[in-house]
């Protein structure tokens, strides 16, 4: 049976047969009640105001490892002036290792958000270990911008699953 | 009686033809992902459980930082706690990773030619590391210090250093955690992020140069043999050459000859 232009669906606007009882495109009920119909349409805007707050927050926390980047650098002009002579290489190396991972973390998350995060995240939490190992007091210094990471990288990763689930029950790429 | 497979072509839910590249049954108005839909809403426990195994493997190894004097006990305390945590987690995924217990497609020629590779990387490496050591902490690093005071302090030190990570280890992440990540990510992901936690938990930064590509490499080849026993072999003749090297290091194996 041909489609014509009469036959659109109300909620995707791609064309349907006459036969079908859902659109083949969005699983609007084509057939249905016009309460299903209208709750089908509520349901779908719904999903797809949720996918942009979702991603607002991926892009947040995707942001927040060149933040990372930029404190850790910061930090290693503070730290190369003022630690021990024979120390100073060293800190300097590892300190532009860390820069270049969360700089190759925030490039990567462009593309591959969740692996980005996850690996963001954990070098992030055991670097803090790590000082906190070396020297307590640090625990306290820029104590509410290390939370604000840890929770903005940790609502980032749920929000990649969340909206790679909306786009999968949306049936978009 | 046996049931007939579903074709790719029909309705899971009300067993209609769906012509390929449909999303929805015009039918019964099931999506045609559905299964994938059930996948994603596994994703984030999924993550939620990958997250508790690296909380426990950081608490095992910021504990063996903590303690100041380290005995033979502590050390072997701390690698039996990791070992079981990683039999644990194995384990309790068993159904999914029981697959990667298998060998198969084993070859011989394979196996012997990724030894003598992982032999020769592995004195590369344990060369370059030493010299990195003293040129950057001005020190040397002798894994066989905390063993030479016992009677069988070089068999603890393979066990310890070369078969015991090499199974645990191995179990840990190249078999629990790269299967659990599958499900949440793709395979290039799930070896990557398998590579960064399994690098980040030697607490050494600088052995990123070498560890990381290591690291990378055990995950490429789980995934590309589909078992945990090659790289099982890599990994304890890496650390083995590594424990020979510390026993008799190179400047006198040159002298001999």
């Amino acid at each position: 049976m041909e489609s014509s232009n009469d036959s659109l669906c109300n909620s995707c606007y791609k064309p349907f047969t006459l036969t079908d009882t859902f659109c083949n495109n969005c699983g609007f009920p084509l057939q249905g009640t016009k309460e299903e119909k209208d709750s089908h349409i509520a349901n779908r805007t719904i999903k797809e105001v949720d996918l942009i707050e979702l991603q607002r927050s991926v892009d947040s926390a995707c942001n927040s490892l060149y933040w990372i980047a930029g404190f850790i650098g910061l930090s290693t002009i503070f730290i190369f002036f003022t630690a021990a002579a024979e120390d100073q290489f060293a800190l300097l190396i590892m300190n532009v290792i860390l820069v270049g991972a969360f700089l190759g973390f925030g490039v990567l998350s462009r593309s591959k958000p969740t692996t980005a995060m996850i690996s963001g995240l954990s070098l992030y939490v055991i670097i803090q270990i790590l000082n906190l190992i070396a020297d307590p007091a640090t625990i306290f210094k820029g104590i509410i911008f290390k939370v604000g990471i840890i929770i903005y990288l940790i609502k980032g990763i749920k929000s990649v699953m969340e909206a790679d689930k909306i786009k999968k029950e949306l049936n978009i790429e | 009686m046996e049931e007939q497979p579903i074709p790719e072509n029909l309705c899971d839910n009300c067993q209609s033809e769906v012509p390929l590249g449909n999303k929805f049954c015009s039918t019964c108005g099931r999506a045609q992902n559905y299964k994938d839909i059930v996948i994603q809403h596994k994703r984030w426990p999924n993550i939620q459980q990958v997250g508790l195994f690296f909380v426990v493997e950081i608490c095992c190894c910021v504990a063996s930082l903590l303690i100041k004097d380290h005995s033979l006990t502590t050390l072997f305390c701390l690698d039996v706690i990791m070992g079981c945590s990683a039999l644990l987690f194995f384990f309790y995924n068993w159904p999914e990773n029981k697959a990667i217990l298998k060998w198969p497609g084993f070859s011989i020629a394979k196996l012997l030619g990724l030894i003598v590779l992982t032999i020769l990387a592995s004195v590369t490496v344990t060369f370059l590391v030493d010299h990195l050591n003293v040129l950057l902490f001005k020190k040397e690093v002798r894994h066989y210090t905390l063993f030479e005071f016992h009677r069988y302090g070089t068999y603890l030190m393979f066990l310890s250093i070369a078969l015991y990570p090499a199974i645990f280890e191995e179990l840990a992440y190249r078999g629990y955690l790269i299967q659990k990540l599958l499900s949440v990510v793709d395979e290039k992901e799930a070896v990557y992020i398998s590579s960064v936690l399994f690098f980040i938990i030697h607490f050494s930064l600088i052995s990123i140069f070498w560890l990381l590509p290591f690291a990378l490499f055990l995950g490429w080849l789980r995934i590309k043999t589909k078992t945990l026993w090659y790289g099982v072999f890599v990994h304890f003749f890496f650390n083995a050459t590594a424990c020979f090297l510390d026993l008799y290091p190179l400047e006198e194996l040159f002298k001999l000859f």
